[in-house]
């Protein structure tokens, strides 16, 4: 009896702080959204007003399918790298630790400080890191970011570069766990390489790709100030997500229910996302 | 000796296999010059002059005079944001050791009635995107008087459910036998934890203080909301700003320069922690 009561009492500090940053925030959310308010005081309720509001403005549109283009385009560059880069540096008898670590490298760099670098990497001018390598093989600048049929694609390649490697370390565990002596039987039955990587490699990584593919689209979901630090949600909304459209009513409008709006209708797309993901997971396993 | 991977030693013996092998190496060469590449030249670009910059398509500078990096320096006044930074940094890793920590402990040794409840509210906030939050948060911290301080930074650390799952894991690995010989001598749950449990986890310790010191070094979104315009400013919340200054772009590198030394510092001692930790959070950032 007595330890219960400690139990809780060591534990009370900690749950407190949970609740005022992680609980607590997450249900006044929802409740927000369902009020109008001046600046921080909530005045009444507006049942669905401030959703219908969001809904209706054309920002709305651009953010809601730039957030697909984004999810989309992270699928296409971002997944596939970093499984094949754990599978090359596999194969490493030598340089394994060194191209593990340089691989890892852009990850230990803060998120801002790579947004702010490819900035200038991107750079239209002849100055830009890219168009000084396109001008080593004689092409001419090229517009980078500020073409909005590029931003995206190009602001997910950026992401890439930075995440890949700890995603890589993952799958890396992963291909340590699979046993030799599968690959040996394989070669006793006459497989060669490509079969070993269909029948043997794929399946074993199989499962975990398929848990980080579902996390990789969480994440790329909530993507924010990459778009917010390189091109402001620009050219024209080009790329603009729906986590920085939250952000300009929330800090620079100053529209908290409207912004808690926007949060409420990206957490309803991630909950969509997990549950189709369950399902569909549920009926192939069976 | 190749002992792991799709090609086995004895498929190397075929020609056409080393070939293959050795295109291997030439992919990975490629991938290691694409990760390096962007923050070589980063470094570099610092030591130009500004016109330089803006008008010579070339990879290495004229001359690698560092006099310009301590000129930016001194005109950014870096010092100050360091040591905000700084500042930020050690409640951070206080919070984030002793908070998480105790609650660990009390999920792992203690157990009081309905402890699984409050660890499967726990594993539920891993899922939970906290920016979702992000807007009632910042009017709750605005309501406490705390805007403008660093003890929101602080106590953010405090309560992180990763910290939580990896301290719980590691506590579980000692053996409840010693828990109980110390209560049987009288001592009490605090003394226990801070007298025995503490000290034997100094590897999980180490680990969590590494993350916090990288976390609050490159968090710059609820710093910036909370510490904006009030010359309290952290490296990461001054490097957003110049998104709207008037500084010169070779200024700006330079402060990427400085803002990313520190954790490439810390990757070099701690690498072998950091990306074992990396092996087990999946995506972070």
């Amino acid at each position: 009896m007595k330890r219960n009561i400690v139990g809780w009492l060591i534990m009370l500090p900690t749950l407190i702080l949970f609740s005022f940053y992680v609980w607590e925030p997450l249900i006044e959310s929802i409740i927000l959204s369902f009020f109008n308010a001046q600046g921080m005081r909530l005045k009444e309720f507006v049942g669905l007003a401030n959703y219908k509001f969001i809904f209706n403005h054309p920002d709305f549109k651009s953010a809601f399918l730039n957030t697909f283009s984004y999810t989309f385009w992270s699928l296409i560059i971002g997944f596939l790298v970093p499984i094949i880069m754990a599978i090359l540096i596999n194969e490493l008898i030598r340089f394994k630790g060194f191209s593990r670590v340089s691989l890892y490298l852009p990850s230990v760099i803060p998120g801002l400080a790579v947004a702010l670098m490819w900035t200038f990497i991107y750079k239209p001018s002849e100055t830009g890191l890219l168009n000084i390598i396109l001008g080593k093989f004689g092409i001419s600048p090229q517009p980078w970011l500020t073409n909005p049929k590029w931003t995206i694609p190009l602001i997910v390649i950026m992401m890439t570069w930075r995440s890949a490697g700890a995603t890589m370390l993952i799958y890396l565990a992963g291909l340590q766990n699979i046993n030799p002596e599968l690959y040996e039987a394989s070669v006793i039955d006459g497989a060669n390489i490509l079969h070993r990587i269909r029948y043997i490699t794929i399946p074993q990584i199989y499962n975990l790709a398929r848990s980080l593919l579902v996390l990789q689209i969480i994440a790329v979901f909530q993507v924010l100030y990459e778009p917010l630090v390189m091109t402001n949600g620009g050219p024209n909304n080009a790329s603009l997500s729906l986590m920085q459209l939250m952000y300009r009513y929330a800090f620079e409008r100053f529209d908290y229910p409207k912004a808690a709006s926007v949060s409420v209708f990206i957490g309803l797309m991630l909950v969509l996302i997990t549950v189709l993901y369950n399902t569909f997971v549920k009926e192939k396993d069976m | 000796m190749k002992k792991t991977g799709i090609i086995r030693e004895f498929d190397l013996k075929r020609k056409e296999i080393k070939i293959l092998y050795y295109l291997v190496y030439l992919v990975v060469l490629i991938l290691v010059l694409i990760a390096l590449t962007p923050i070589i030249w980063t470094i570099l670009s610092g030591f130009k002059t500004l016109s330089e910059f803006v008008n010579e398509p070339s990879f290495l500078p004229k001359n690698f005079d560092y006099e310009k990096y301590i000129q930016t320096w001194r005109v950014l006044k870096f010092g100050r944001y360091y040591l905000n930074s700084f500042y930020v940094i050690i409640g951070s890793v206080i919070f984030a050791v002793i908070g998480n920590g105790l609650l660990a402990y009390s999920l792992s040794k203690v157990r009081p009635k309905g402890w699984s409840v409050v660890y499967s509210l726990v594993l539920w906030s891993l899922m939970v995107p906290n920016t979702i939050g992000l807007v009632p948060l910042f009017m709750n911290i605005n309501r406490l008087g705390l805007q403008g301080t660093f003890v929101p930074l602080w106590l953010a650390f405090g309560a992180n459910a990763f910290y939580v799952v990896l301290y719980k894991n590691f506590f579980d690995s000692i053996p409840q036998s010693l828990i109980e010989a110390a209560r049987i001598d009288g001592a009490n749950e605090l003394n226990i934890f801070f007298r025995i449990v503490f000290p034997l986890s100094m590897p999980i310790n180490t680990v969590i203080t590494i993350f916090a010191i990288n976390g609050a070094w490159s968090d710059f979104l609820l710093p910036y909301l909370v510490l904006n315009n009030t010359g309290k400013e952290t490296v990461m919340v001054r490097l957003f700003q110049f998104r709207t200054s008037v500084a010169t772009p070779v200024d700006i590198i330079r402060a990427v320069v400085f803002s990313l030394i520190p954790p490439i510092i810390l990757f070099a001692f701690f690498q072998k922690y950091i990306m074992e930790g990396a092996t087990h959070t999946g995506i972070h950032g």
